[in-house]
């Protein structure tokens, strides 16, 4: 009775929440959601910590009105080829509610349920639908200001087609409403899931499940924008998504997920009052759901809760006697260092999803592209009256041509560098190693650590899982290609020197500026500052390759200098940069590291 | 045998004084114990004896090893238990235990019984192939301590080893303290519980506000402020911001 009586929502109480929430709670596994993404970790004190702060949000609002932009030019161009306001925002919805489904579920439950001080809030006379709500509002907040990205396609229509402002309006509340709409809908799914399914209850297995389907459908979605982007590709996905939202079964389901989308025709394309009264709809069933969503939190919220306090914990066996001896047996530093850093990496969900499961789909990225790319030359080809084997054969008659004195091979180097420089987004894998360690490296900085050990054991594993894949792509195209085996074998060594002094230099970057005084893993590697991290990847990639390019594109753009020496000069200062490098990291990197205090 | 000369650790470019110009030899043969209240800087000192964290002035010495000019060589000869048992807590306990002893390289013939004996006399053995994430409290701590005890270096340096514990790992921790002073090895741990300190210290340090107020033994402390009463009276008196003592260190 008494908690029955708990579950009635309070005003005075929501607002002391709210703040509490705002202010930063310990998540166990975050989504790093807002601008900051990581806010809630120790800040660095002084100027350069107020410095770094300043700078990374200025970074990240630039980096939104980059991208803003380019949506809203994409929705410009729509409306110049003829698109209506009303299909770019239904494309904008149809994007929203994809989105929202790839993503929302986990970082709704992250923001739920996954919050270390909950088990705190079970103590206290709180209503669950109190608590929700807070956290909800917070969640709301932060999703909509992601959310936001998407509608300058629909605004850049608008301008196109010389709306008046009262359509600008119109279409902005609409969408507010379609995201908040989404999300709700999304949390009224996931409740019942987080109090009865048992995959939930493990967090580590559940963000293992859900991480590495967001990865999975964003890489598929990558694979299938090749399709969607060739020829008129925008306009159709545009038309496609108005017919989404025009009837049918994908309209129910369209509906159900976003009702207010349901709506948009007469406030996108009606007159004033037909805009208003499909405003007050979409408001109406907005507050529908979140009726619904009350009740069904003020059922299933703390049940959910209390589900998963304790659970997950998974039990070993009995280990002992010569099994145990075998299972602690002598490793040297190196290989010490090695096992810990790769068990660390493979068992935390988040570190998995983001550092392994990733480098090892990005060959799979990449063939799929080919494979795409290969299967649509090869159809304009049978349609043009060509035999595929012919083209094969066209193409490793001019592979033959790769020679050490022929300016082709130089170009064909200057393309793997161009590789190499795409590849260095995935360069903060390389960044984040010591920092992955969070507080425990500073329970390593008591042992009588080999620094150097430590550090090559952060470069090994993720070149190995970042390099050896794409090594294994590019062997086969090369063979395929019919590439003769001394210019694959040359190509190949500037791959691995592109891809060593990239990684070297980001490590040691990494090591002398770590994030160690994170709360929980997602922060690392998500929101504001991990994406940030990311496009820093192709500054560092610059960097290392800036020589080597020079060298050979004093060939190839330039010609000043002879091809057989472009290509050893660029090879020679690879080669250079690596053993520079490597000292950098095993000299100063690692004192450094030594010496480290919190 | 730990030597504290003149050391001092300040923060925030000096703004914050952790410890103060503080002097201590600890012989070898030695329990040593520790104690102030939260804050009085006993975790900064003793993260600066196992070379977490520089001294600002001032130089440590472990068995004549300087930590800040060779903190290799001070670490191996060292084993340190911080304040928070959360540590590695994806690695099961045997991977932990095999990290730590390669790092100290341990022999594999020393390695393996010493295991064994510690996981039997800590009651672990059960736990060694879960996950430390999946142990209690005391759990954690009681691996922190297997690790620390492992290599059995020379030296061992404790920040507040018994919190946590069940009474029998506490009482176990004491035994294995003891037997090691009486090796003629070092220990020096921190403490809050003081009828610990009452019964397992040869010497009792007190520090409070960054400053050592007080090193003897239990009954020259006694003695000293010629009480007669508990640990627990004395310790509060000189701790408090009334005492002269305090006022001195301000």
């Amino acid at each position: 009775m008494a908690r029955a009586a708990a579950q009635g929502f309070s005003w005075r109480q929501f607002k002391v929440m709210l703040r509490v929430v705002i202010k930063g709670e310990q998540h166990l596994d975050s989504t790093g959601m807002g601008i900051g993404g990581n806010e809630s970790a120790e800040k660095r004190k002084g100027l350069w910590g107020k410095l770094g702060s300043g700078a990374r949000k200025v970074a990240m609002g630039f980096l939104f009105l980059i991208v803003a932009a380019l949506f809203f030019m994409m929705g410009y161009m729509l409306g110049e080829m003829g698109t209506t306001p009303y299909l770019a925002f239904s494309l904008c919805v149809v994007c929203l509610v994809g989105l929202t489904v790839l993503t929302g579920l986990y970082q709704a439950v992250n923001i739920l349920y996954f919050v270390r001080d909950l088990s705190y809030y079970l103590t206290l006379p709180l209503s669950a639908t109190t608590i929700m709500w807070a956290k909800l509002v917070h969640f709301l907040g932060m999703s909509l200001l992601g959310d936001l990205i998407i509608l300058p396609v629909g605004l850049g229509c608008l301008l196109a087609n010389g709306a008046a402002p009262g359509a600008w309006v119109a279409m902005v509340l609409a969408f507010a409403l379609c995201a908040v709409a989404v999300n709700l809908a999304l949390v009224i799914f996931c409740v019942p899931i987080m109090r009865f399914s048992r995959l939930a209850h493990d967090k580590d297995l559940f963000s293992r499940v859900f991480g590495g389907l967001v990865i999975v459908l964003a890489l598929a979605v990558g694979v299938g924008s090749q399709f969607a982007f060739r020829g008129d590709g925008l306009v159709s996905l545009a038309s496609g998504s108005g017919e989404l939202l025009s009837g049918g079964v994908p309209a129910v389901v369209v509906g159900v997920l976003c009702p207010p989308s349901l709506l948009a025709r007469p406030v996108i394309e009606g007159d004033a009052l037909g805009a208003l009264a499909g405003l007050v709809g979409m408001l109406a069933s907005v507050a529908v759901y979140a009726a619904i969503l009350s009740a069904i939190a003020r059922r299933w919220y703390f049940e959910g809760v209390q589900a998963l306090q304790g659970a997950g914990g998974k039990r070993g066996r009995r280990v002992e006697g010569t099994e145990l001896a075998q299972a602690t047996r002598t490793r040297g530093a190196l290989a010490a260092n090695l096992s810990r850093d790769w068990k660390m990496m493979v068992r935390v969900p988040v570190f998995f999803n983001q550092f392994v499961l990733s480098s090892l789909l990005m060959p799979l990225y990449f063939i799929a592209i080919f494979a795409v790319s290969g299967f649509v030359g090869v159809s304009q080809a049978s349609d043009a009256g060509l035999d595929p084997t012919m083209i094969l054969e066209m193409a490793r008659s001019l592979t033959g041509l790769f020679t050490f004195d022929s300016p082709a091979l130089v170009w064909c180097a200057v393309g793997v560098l161009v590789f190499g420089l795409f590849l260095s987004f995935s360069a903060y894998s390389f960044t984040m190693g010591v920092s992955r360690d969070g507080e425990d490296f500073f329970f390593m900085r008591g042992l009588p650590m080999n620094w150097g050990a430590y550090l090559i054991s952060k470069f090994v594993s993720p070149f190995l899982l970042s390099t050896a894949p794409m090594l294994v792509v590019i062997v086969v195209a090369l063979v395929v290609l019919g590439v003769p085996a001394a210019s694959g074998a040359y190509l190949v060594a500037i791959y691995l020197g592109a891809t060593a002094s990239l990684g070297l230099l980001s490590l040691g970057l990494g090591a002398f500026f770590p994030r160690l005084t994170w709360d929980n893993e997602a922060q690392l590697v998500k929101g504001g500052g991990a994406t940030l991290m990311v496009f820093a990847g192709l500054l560092v990639g610059a960097v290392a390759m800036a020589l080597p390019a020079l060298a050979l594109l004093g060939c190839s753009l330039w010609n000043v200098l002879e091809a057989p020496v472009a290509l050893g000069l660029a090879l020679a200062i690879f080669v250079v940069e690596c053993v520079a490098l490597t000292w950098w990291v095993l000299g100063p990197c690692a004192r450094h590291l030594s010496r480290l205090e919190r | 045998m730990i030597k504290i000369d003149h050391v001092s650790k300040s923060y925030d470019g000096g703004a914050t004084k952790a410890v103060r110009d503080l002097s201590l030899e600890i012989k070898s043969g030695e329990i040593f114990g520790l104690l102030g209240p939260n804050g009085a800087g006993k975790s900064t000192l003793l993260n600066m004896l196992a070379g977490v964290l520089a001294p600002s002035s001032g130089t440590i010495e472990l068995d004549g090893i300087n930590v800040v000019a060779d903190p290799l060589a001070a670490k191996r000869n060292l084993c340190y238990v911080s304040d928070s048992p959360d540590h590695l807590l994806r690695l099961k306990g045997h991977e932990f235990l095999r990290f730590i002893a390669d790092v100290y390289e341990v022999p594999d013939a020393v390695r393996g019984p010493r295991i064994a004996e510690l996981a039997h006399e800590y009651g672990m053995e059960g736990e060694l192939d879960n996950q430390i994430q999946s142990y209690s409290h005391g759990m954690r701590q009681k691996m922190m301590i297997m690790g620390a005890l492992l290599p059995d270096p020379a030296i061992w340096i404790l920040d507040e080893p018994m919190t946590g514990l069940d009474p029998k790992a506490s009482w176990l921790l004491k035994q294995s303290m003891r037997r090691h002073a009486d090796a003629g090895k070092t220990v020096l741990f921190s403490t809050h519980v003081l009828d610990v300190a009452e019964k397992v210290v040869d010497r009792v340090g007190v520090i409070a506000h960054g400053e050592l107020l007080f090193v003897g033994t239990v009954d020259e402390m006694r003695e000293h402020f010629r009480m007669g009463g508990s640990l627990e009276e004395m310790f509060l008196e000189l701790t408090s911001d009334e005492s002269p003592l305090a006022e001195e260190a301000e």
